[in-house]
C-alpha cells in the first residue's frame, strides 16, 4: 500500500529541491506549499518538486501547487517537476500545470534546465 | 489467449483520512490476480482516488459511508462509487481552468474534470439522496 506522505528538501545553488514520498493528499500538498513558502520568503525563485517516490496523488493535493506556481510567476521564477509517474503526469496535464511549470526526467536534468534559463 | 472472468470487489468505506488507499490496495490485488501490468492501472488508480474523495467531499459529516464497487476484466475496469450525501448539481460546477484558478482563492474542484478526461466513459447522477459515479476505463 502507498505509504503516508513525507518530504525532504535541500537547496543547491539557491535552487530548492523538494522530494516527496508517499501519497500526496491535501495534507501532503499543504506541506509542500509550506516548505516552499519558507524558502520563497528568503528569495528562492527556482524550485524542483521530485515526485519519484509518489505514485499516488490526488487533485486536492495538487491544487496546492497552483499557489506555488502563481507566486513564482510574480517574481519570474519557475517550478519544474521531475520523476513524474505517467499517470500523475497525465493528471497534471489535464489540470494545465505544465502550461506554467516545467517537467524533466530527473533532478539533475531540472538543475541543468535552470542553468540554461539564465 | 486465456481470458479470465470478471472479478468484482465491493467495499464500504467509512470517512477516515486516506481510506481511499484501502480501495487502491483492492484494485492492485484484482489487477495482480488478472495479470494486468502495473503501468496499465496507473490512471485507474487516480480515477478511483478522485471518485472516492469526491464522494466524501459531498457526503457530509453525518452521512453513511461510501460504497465502492470495482468490476475488472483483463480488458476494462468499471468503477462505481455511491455516497448518501445531500448531492449537488454537476452541471453547476464550472469547468476549472488553471489561469482562472491562479487568480482565485479556490484552487480546488478539479476532480470532475480529471475523471471525465481520464476515463473512457463517465456518468454521474446526483440528487438529494446522494451521488452515483460510474466510470469505465479500458485496460488494454
Amino acid at each position: 500500500m502507498e505509504q503516508p506522505f513525507t518530504l525532504t528538501s535541500e537547496v543547491r545553488n539557491n535552487r530548492l529541491i523538494i522530494s516527496t514520498s508517499g501519497y500526496v493528499n491535501n495534507l501532503g500538498g499543504e506541506a509542500i506549499a509550506k516548505e516552499f513558502s519558507r524558502h520563497f520568503s528568503s528569495g528562492t525563485k527556482e524550485v524542483i518538486i521530485n515526485l519519484a517516490q509518489s505514485k499516488v496523488v490526488n487533485s486536492i493535493g495538487m491544487s496546492f501547487l497552483i499557489e506555488i506556481i502563481e507566486q513564482l510567476q510574480e517574481v519570474n521564477g519557475k517550478l519544474v517537476f521531475t520523476n513524474v509517474d505517467p499517470a500523475v503526469e497525465k493528471m497534471l496535464t489535464i489540470m494545465g500545470l505544465f502550461r506554467f511549470a516545467g517537467k524533466e526526467r530527473t533532478v539533475e536534468d531540472a538543475l541543468e534546465s535552470f542553468s540554461q534559463r539564465k | 489467449m486465456l481470458v479470465k472472468d470478471a472479478v468484482t470487489l465491493k467495499i464500504t468505506l467509512p470517512k477516515i483520512p486516506d481510506i481511499e488507499l484501502v480501495a487502491l490496495e483492492g484494485l492492485d490485488r484484482l489487477a495482480h490476480h488478472l495479470g494486468i501490468a502495473e503501468e496499465k492501472i496507473g490512471e485507474a488508480r487516480i480515477l478511483v482516488t478522485e471518485a472516492i474523495i469526491n464522494a466524501f467531499e459531498h457526503s457530509g459529516e453525518k452521512s453513511p459511508p461510501v460504497r465502492v464497487e470495482f468490476t475488472m476484466t483483463t480488458k476494462e475496469l468499471v468503477i462505481f462509487v455511491r455516497d448518501y450525501g445531500k448531492g449537488f448539481e454537476p452541471a453547476s460546477i464550472e469547468e476549472p481552468d488553471i489561469r482562472t484558478k491562479m487568480e482565485s482563492k479556490n484552487k480546488r474542484e478539479w476532480g470532475l474534470k480529471v475523471m471525465k478526461s481520464m476515463s473512457d466513459d463517465f456518468r454521474i447522477e446526483s440528487s438529494h439522496r446522494g451521488t452515483k459515479i460510474t466510470i469505465r476505463k479500458l485496460l488494454s
